[in-house]
């Protein structure tokens, strides 16, 4: 489902701001049993945050917003929850950020989310304000996300860290893509961006006739300014994180509590090894460490989970920032996690979430493979032997 | 003799005592809250060193893990152990010890009259040592400290009650001129064998207490009152926790909570997309992903009535439920079914695990 320059997209009147049009886009979709049900964030009763609701009745949607100023679950969670066990009759719309629909194509590879019957819908993203920030002034918050979103440009102060430095805010692997960026205030771009989301256009009567090269080139404008931005932060991160002592004390606050990796939407595994038997020591062995070393720390192996982590899912992680949001003692850990992602990602020209098609580097066994690796231990080798 | 009174403020008092401990080889280690050496952050260190207690805080305003959870880990002790916990860690413990989580063989528990401590987002705070002087001379006079977890602030249980040692600091306005270490049992007398200071019979006063007691009494009925939401029924859990993001950080902290895998994540909680399709024709709107509100009611009928309102759950949330309150107040309501007191007594059996015959005929 790669994106075709070449493409066209659908004009979407949106004289009463995207999200209203959104709603109609949906409310047309269930009405005209063009969708069987929707998946789409809507504000919690208390009005202090937003919750996943899965709906066919269109009148709920009059309380949904398709971009939520905040991400309080990550979308594909939502999706895997809904979809772990296998596909259903329905066909359901999910409306979700571009890094939760590339979750959901990380998942997919991994078999936590079935998507045949789904149908995802992404649209640019101005960012996501930071869910404490969001806890602590819900109107406030609403009030800057607005102003992001109908300008269509993103209030560093305001957004998550891993937003300011987020290169895949545009187009994804999603089924239809929603152009907002760049679009004069009343309408935006409908892109198919899949057979399934042509399908689903054609069936509403949407025809695909108009030109979208105005919007891909700003969006292209706009990535590379980002990627400046990222390098930057990302060489900083590198200089943070040198060495053991570099990590120790970049984690040095962490309370063990592991909600970077509960709220994870690439950590599935049921029981994390690190919260398992196999990772714990027995009493008397805890003590004789204790005793040869002169102390033993608690929570321990703080260190050995955070990198454990990295180690197990960094080449799917999609920068969404959920650990972040939900570490109690703010350590940065999607930037760390990010910036990590930077380097192993690339390592197997891999992008996380880019496309359902590509083989997950660690479960495809290529012969010929990085091989710098090859250089490296040989060099090491020769090394060793010109030493003898 | 059944008191030592050292010449020294309670945090030095109770570190020179120790390392009194250590250096005469009475324990093999110390688990005990401290500055890491290398990090300088707070966490909890079993220090087999003596030098490695110069780092130790066994009694700073700050709680990052619940010591009586990290103590199941290092028990049965092989060899003799001294253990600092606060009041709320040691009931957590003894909770623990109850489901077969932990042992008391060969250790020394020693605990404290606590003031409360810190919510753990200021306590990780640059300027966070500095409120510390002030924070023990209020804690002495008796008051109820201004920026402490409202569940500290509200709570009754600060004076241990399983403690071999209890040091006297919330409430006794003699801490701030010097630290006065109480020996309850034989074990703790004769481990204080040779610590410097001085010794007499007097034994631990609860009536110290007795004025902030009622204070914390008053708090605690403001900060229940303060829970109810404004709907009845499910309108008012959804008030109360539809903000949850679902983490179960709550539960991964408690100490009660000691399941290697909470039900609420096995596969019994798993569903396939018929069973969302059915609910949908029939209700026409489900949240995703589902059961919010059934783990924070099933984790309460599972762990209430032993929760001991250490307050970490509160600390942990994400989107800052006051979960501990919610959980203390539910708690301490059904345990009052059974008089039961969460980690007061190890003698004291945990309600559902125990059958009678006569109980609860009113309902049939």
């Amino acid at each position: 489902m790669i994106s075709d320059p070449e493409k066209q997209g659908a004009a979407m009147k949106a004289a009463g701001g995207i999200e209203d049009a959104v709603r109609g886009f949906l409310r047309e979709a269930l009405k005209s049993s063009a969708a069987d049900a929707v998946l789409v964030p809507v504000r919690t009763p208390a009005e202090d945050s937003y919750a996943w609701i899965l709906t066919n009745d269109p009148s709920v949607l009059d309380n949904a917003r398709p971009a939520a100023p905040t991400m309080p679950v990550q979308g594909a969670k939502a999706l895997k929850s809904l979809t772990r066990k296998g596909e259903g009759k329905a066909g359901i719309i999910a409306v979700m950020r571009p890094c939760e629909i590339r979750a959901a194509i990380e998942l997919y590879k991994l078999n936590q989310v079935h998507l045949d019957n789904i149908t995802l819908i992404s649209y640019d993203c101005v960012g996501a304000v930071p869910l404490q920030d969001y806890i602590s002034d819900p109107a406030g918050s609403e009030k800057r996300f607005d102003s992001m979103l109908k300008a269509g440009k993103t209030d560093d102060s305001a957004v998550k860290p891993v937003c300011r430095i987020c290169v895949d805010f545009s187009l994804v692997d999603s089924d239809i893509h929603i152009g907002l960026i760049g679009q004069s205030g009343g309408s935006a771009l409908l892109v198919p961006n899949s057979e399934k989301g042509q399908a689903l256009l054609e069936s509403m009567g949407m025809a695909c006739g108009e030109d979208i090269s105005g919007w891909t080139k700003t969006v292209a404008q706009m990535k590379v300014e980002r990627e400046g931005a990222r390098a930057r932060a990302l060489a900083e991160m590198g200089t943070r994180l040198q060495g053991f002592d570099g990590l120790s004390a970049t984690f040095a606050d962490c309370i063990g509590c592991h909600n970077c990796q509960s709220v994870c939407p690439i950590c599935y595994c049921r029981q994390c090894y690190f919260d398992s038997d196999a990772s714990r020591q027995d009493a008397a062995s805890i003590l004789d460490t204790a005793i040869e070393r002169g102390g033993v720390a608690f929570p321990g192996n703080r260190v050995m989970f955070h990198t454990g982590r990295m180690a197990h899912m960094s080449l799917s992680c999609v920068s969404c920032g959920q650990c972040s949001d939900a570490c109690p003692v703010s350590i940065p850990v999607a930037d760390i996690f990010s910036y990590m992602a930077g380097l192993t990602q690339p390592t197997f020209e891999y992008t996380a979430g880019r496309n359902d098609g590509e083989p997950l580097p660690l479960r495809h066994f290529k012969e010929k493979e990085v091989e710098k690796v090859h250089e490296i231990v040989k060099g090491a080798e020769e090394e060793e032997v010109a030493h003898e | 003799m059944s008191r030592v009174r050292i010449d020294m403020s309670s945090s030095e008092g109770a570190v020179a005592f120790l390392k009194h401990l250590l250096g005469s080889g009475k324990v093999s280690a110390i688990l005990t809250m401290r500055k890491n050496p290398g990090t300088g952050a707070y966490d909890i260190g079993l220090i087999a060193d003596e030098a490695g207690l110069d780092n130790a805080a066994p009694v700073a305003p700050v709680m990052v893990a619940n010591t009586g959870r990290v103590l199941s880990s290092l028990t049965p002790a092989v060899k003799p152990l001294a253990v600092m916990l606060k009041p709320c860690e040691l009931r957590a413990f003894v909770e623990r010890v109850k489901r077969d989580q932990g042992s008391f063989e060969n250790l020394l528990i020693i605990s404290y009259t606590c003031g409360g401590v810190f919510p753990l987002d200021e306590a990780i705070g640059e300027h966070f040592q500095d409120s510390i002087p002030d924070y023990f001379r209020r804690v002495a006079s008796g008051e109820i400290v201004e920026g402490v977890r409202e569940t500290c602030k509200a709570c009754e249980h600060f004076v241990p009650t399983c403690a071999d040692v209890t040091i006297s600091i919330a409430g006794d306005r003699d801490s701030t001129s010097g630290c006065s270490i109480y020996l309850n049992t034989d074990r703790a007398r004769e481990m204080a064998e040779g610590l410097e200071g001085k010794q007499s019979d007097d034994e631990f006063d609860p009536a110290v207490t007795a004025e902030l007691a009622v204070k914390r009494t008053a708090e605690k009925k403001k900060v229940f009152d303060s829970l109810a939401p404004a709907g009845d029924g499910l309108d008012g859990l959804i008030e109360i926790f539809g903000k949850c993001v679902g983490c179960h950080g709550c539960g991964h902290v408690c100490p009660i909570c000691y399941c290697v895998l909470c039900d609420f994540e096995s596969h019994s909680f798993d569903y396939n997309l018929p069973y969302f399709e059915k609910e949908l024709s029939e209700k026409g709107s489900l949240r995703l992903p589902p059961d919010t509100i059934f783990f924070h009611l099933g984790r309460m009928t599972h762990m209430s009535f032993s929760c001991v309102g250490c307050g970490l759950c509160s600390d942990v949330c994400p989107v800052d439920i006051p979960v501990a309150n919610i959980f203390k107040k539910v708690g301490e309501h059904t345990a009052s079914l059974f008089d039961y007191v969460a980690g007061r007594d190890l003698e004291e059996e945990i309600p559902v695990m125990v059958f009678k015959e006569e109980e609860f005929n009113e309902l049939g």
